[in-house]
């Protein structure tokens, strides 16, 4: 989990829609016996704005590969941010931050 | 001195109750079902998570999935419902172990999801949605997968 993590975040009409893409292998046990890496998942994703919970996965080496992720919610402004906070298995952790358009 | 560990105990059950409840909004099914992580089968994997409630069909979460994948490695899935969901996990039967995502819809939020998932072979997915007065709701759907991914 290197690398930056790509947020957009688009306010229209009180409904504020998110995509966001982690880099990250997503290799599970399995497949990362066969390509010879370690094991290397993403286990819990956290999204805030406003110090509230808007988006809460626990997620395991079963979704695709560097995972993206769409959804949307209310609650928020123009100007806001929006803030993740990414667990991986190895127990590290990355934040990332957008401001909402 | 009975009578006084007696009562030390009856604070520490208290307190154990008390933490799942006002932490509510931030579970990490990763380390609260250790279990259901590791379950092959999504029957047992439910059962893990949500326990032995009863399941019930529902037509009141739209799931949109592929009949065919082509790329096993990389299929779209979208979720949409407008139940008060408290919980929803998504399963497949595909992989060697069962659960792939928990979300935890936060109080106030409607489901509207996307995301990406792999598979190994053709197999159900089934999701289970628990909603806020506590009732299980699911659905299933099959899912052609033409060209493993998961490294397979």
């Amino acid at each position: 989990m290197a690398k930056k993590m790509k947020i957009k975040a688009k306010e229209k009409d009180g409904v504020v829609k998110v995509k966001a893409m982690f880099t990250s292998l997503m290799a599970d046990k399995e497949e990362a016996e066969k390509k010879n890496i370690k094991p290397e998942f993403i286990t819990y994703i956290v999204g805030k704005s406003n110090g509230k919970v808007v988006f809460e996965a626990s997620t395991s080496g079963f979704m695709a590969e560097n995972p993206l992720l769409k959804f949307s919610f209310t609650g928020a402004k123009k100007g806001d941010e929006l803030e993740f906070v990414l667990t991986d298995n190895h127990g590290k952790t990355q934040t990332g931050k957008k401001k909402i358009k | 001195m009975e009578r006084r560990n007696f009562l030390s105990m009856g604070v520490v059950a208290a307190a154990a109750i008390l933490v799942p409840v006002t932490d509510l909004n931030a579970v990490n099914f990763r380390e609260t079902k250790p279990k259901a992580w590791e379950a092959e089968k999504s029957a047992d994997a439910i059962k893990a998570l949500f326990g032995d409630a009863a399941l019930t069909p529902t037509d009141k979460i739209k799931m949109v999935a592929p009949k065919l994948a082509e790329n096993g490695g990389s299929i779209p899935i979208s979720l949409k419902s407008d139940l008060d969901i408290e919980t929803l996990a998504f399963f497949q039967d595909a992989n060697p172990r069962s659960a792939t995502v928990v979300f935890t819809v936060p109080e106030g939020q409607k489901v509207n999801y996307s995301f990406r998932i792999k598979m190994r072979q053709t197999a159900f997915v089934t999701v289970v949605a628990k909603t806020k007065d506590g009732k299980l709701h699911t659905l299933n759907k099959e899912i052609d997968v033409s060209i493993g991914g998961c490294g397979g």
